[in-house]
C-alpha cells in the first residue's frame, strides 16, 4: 500500500479495569500445574462494567489527550466480540455517552481480536478521504473462556481508544503506512446461541497467529524498504507472554523494541484491546521522531499491520488522561467465586 | 437509585445519565436535571445546557444492602450525595471502591456504568457514576 501522508493519532487512551485474577488461582481450582502458566494474571471487569462502558472510558480518555470537542468527531466504530447486545450498535451509545453528535457514521465491528485494528483501518480511511475530521477507532472485550478451558487462563477484559485525525506534527504520532492480511483459517470459533467459543488447540500456533503475524510485518516492512533496525518499538496481539516473543524472535528483533508493549503478562488477553493497549502503553514512553509497528491478530484468521511515527504532539498530550501504569496499580485481587459472580457465569 | 426502570422515562432522561448534562437557570442559577419551560425557583424561562464538570466532591454517603428490583446481584452498593465547585449537589452510585475507601470531602470523578437491567425487555440501562480519581 502506498505512503499515507493523510491522517494521525491525535489522542490514545486504555482503560483496564480494577479487578486482577491470578492464573494460579484459576489453576488451582481446576487442578492443573502452576509451573506451567501462560500469563501471570488477567484484568476482570466489574459487575457493572462491559464492552460499553469501558470503551466509553478508553475513548474519553482519548478526546481528553487530543483537546478537541466531541462534536467534532465524525466516526465512531468499536470492534469487539463481547457486544452486551447481539443486536443494538454499542458505538451509538458510547457516542451519546460522550457527546458525538447524531451526524456520525458508527458500527461494531468483529473480527476475533484484530476488530479493533479493523476499526483504525476504517476511521483512519475516513479521515484520509476527507470526508470526516475526526473519527474513534476502539477496540473493547470483556472476553469469555468456558471454565476449565485453556482459554479461561487468559481471556481478560480492557478497552483502547484511538482519536484519529489530520496529520499534523502537533499529533501524538502520524500513520505512515497500513497492511492487512486474511485467510480463512479454521483455529478459533463461536456458533449463535453458544456461550464460549471453541479452539483448535495447538493449531492455533503456527498455521494461525504466526503465519499471519509474521506475514503481515514481513510485508509491511518490506514493501516500505524498512528493517528492523528503523523500527523502534513492535506491538503485538498476546494471546499469552509467549507468542509475542517467539514471533520477535523470528523476525530478529531485539527483546528491547518488544518487551515494551507487552501487557499480557499483568492483564492478560484483552481481544480485540489487545495490541491497542500494548500500543498506549508504548505511546505512554515514546519520544518524538521514534517509530512504531503495530501488527494485531484475530482468529479466523488475520493481521493488520500500522507504521505509525511519534509526533512532537505526544509530549504535551500524554499526561492529560491517566497512562497504562495509572490504571494497572489500581489492582484488587479476587478469588476464582468472586470472578464467576462478575463475569456472569453462575447460571442455574 | 431506586427508580423504577422503563424504557422512555429512562430514554427521556438520558442526556443526564449518560453525560450530566442538564438545564441551568441563567437568573437564578438553579441546576435541573431534566428538561423544563420555567425555573423550579424563580419562574424564569431563560434556561440553558450544560454539562456538569467531571470532578466533584463527596458530601456524604451510605452502603445500601437491600436491593432495587433487577439489581440483586450487585449488593451491597454506595449511594453517596456529591457537591459540584459551583454547589450543584447531586445523588448517584459511588463504584470501584470499599466503603472504607470514602471519606466526606474527598474529590470523586464521573465515570459511566451500567446501572441496572430492566427485567422483563433486558435492555440494560446505563449512567454515570462517581470514583475514586485515579492517581
Ligand atoms: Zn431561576
Amino acid at each position: 500500500m502506498p505512503r499515507h501522508v493523510d491522517s494521525g493519532i491525535v489522542g490514545y487512551g486504555c482503560y483496564i479495569p480494577r479487578y486482577r485474577i491470578k492464573a494460579s488461582e484459576i489453576a488451582r481450582v481446576w487442578g492443573r500445574d502452576k509451573a506451567e502458566l501462560p500469563i501471570k494474571e488477567k484484568a476482570v471487569a466489574a459487575m457493572d462494567e462491559d464492552t460499553i462502558t469501558m470503551s466509553a472510558e478508553a475513548a474519553r480518555y482519548a478526546i481528553w489527550r487530543a483537546g478537541i470537542e466531541p462534536r467534532q468527531i465524525g466516526a465512531i466504530h468499536i470492534g469487539t466480540e463481547s457486544k452486551p447486545y447481539a443486536v443494538k450498535p454499542s458505538g451509538t451509545i458510547v457516542a451519546e455517552i460522550l457527546g458525538i453528535p447524531p451526524t456520525t457514521t458508527s458500527a461494531d465491528l468483529e473480527f476475533a481480536c484484530k476488530a479493533g485494528t479493523e476499526a483504525l483501518h476504517i476511521v483512519s480511511s475516513l479521515v484520509g478521504s476527507g470526508r470526516i475530521k475526526y473519527g474513534l477507532a476502539i477496540g473493547a472485550d470483556t472476553a469469555q473462556g468456558r471454565p476449565n478451558d485453556a482459554l479461561e487462563f487468559t481471556a481478560a477484559s480492557g478497552a483502547a481508544a484511538l482519536l484519529v485525525g489530520p496529520p499534523s506534527s502537533n499529533n501524538v504520532a502520524n500513520i505512515e503506512h497500513s497492511f492487512s492480511f486474511v485467510t480463512d483459517t479454521p483455529d478459533f470459533w463461536r456458533r449463535s446461541y453458544e456461550r464460549y467459543p471453541v479452539h483448535t488447540g495447538r493449531f492455533t500456533g503456527e498455521p494461525a497467529y504466526f503465519y499471519h503475524t509474521l506475514s503481515s510485518a514481513r510485508n509491511i516492512l518490506m514493501e516500505n524498504g524498512y528493517s528492523v533496525s528503523d523500527i523502534d518499538y513492535f506491538v503485538f496481539h498476546q494471546p499469552n507472554v509467549k507468542f509475542p516473543l517467539t514471533a520477535a524472535k523470528v523476525l530478529g528483533i531485539p527483546m528491547s523494541k518488544v518487551e515494551p508493549a507487552i501487557v499480557a503478562g499483568e492483564i492478560g488477553n484483552t481481544y480485540a484491546a489487545c495490541s491497542l493497549i500494548g500500543l498506549s502503553k508504548v505511546l505512554d514512553i515514546a519520544s518524538p521522531g521514534q517509530r512504531i509497528l503495530l501488527t494485531s491478530y484475530g482468529s479466523g484468521a488475520g493481521s493488520d499491520s500500522f507504521i505509525l511515527s511519534v509526533a512532537d504532539g505526544i509530549v504535551e498530550r500524554r499526561d492529560k488522561a491517566p497512562r497504562y501504569e495509572q490504571l494497572l496499580r489500581r489492582r484488587v485481587e479476587i478469588d476464582y467465586a468472586i470472578y464467576l459472580k462478575n463475569r456472569d457465569k453462575v447460571r442455574v | 437509585m431506586s427508580f423504577r426502570i422503563r424504557i422512555p422515562s429512562i430514554w427521556r432522561a438520558k442526556r443526564f445519565l449518560y453525560r450530566l448534562e442538564g438545564y441551568r437557570c441563567s437568573r437564578c442559577g438553579e441546576f435541573h436535571t431534566h428538561s423544563r419551560y420555567v425555573c423550579r425557583r424563580c419562574r424564569s424561562r431563560e434556561l440553558t445546557l450544560e454539562r456538569l464538570p467531571t470532578r466533584v466532591r463527596l458530601v456524604d454517603y451510605t452502603v445500601v444492602h437491600q436491593a432495587t428490583r433487577n439489581n440483586e446481584d450487585n449488593l451491597p452498593f454506595i449511594v453517596g450525595l456529591v457537591e459540584t465547585p459551583d454547589g450543584v449537589k447531586i445523588l448517584g452510585q459511588i463504584t470501584d471502591c470499599e466503603p472504607e475507601d470514602l471519606a466526606p470531602g474527598m474529590e470523586l470523578e464521573t465515570t459511566f456504568r451500567r446501572i441496572g437491567v430492566d427485567g422483563d425487555a433486558n435492555i440494560i440501562v446505563y449512567g454515570y457514576k462517581f470514583r475514586p480519581e485515579i492517581h
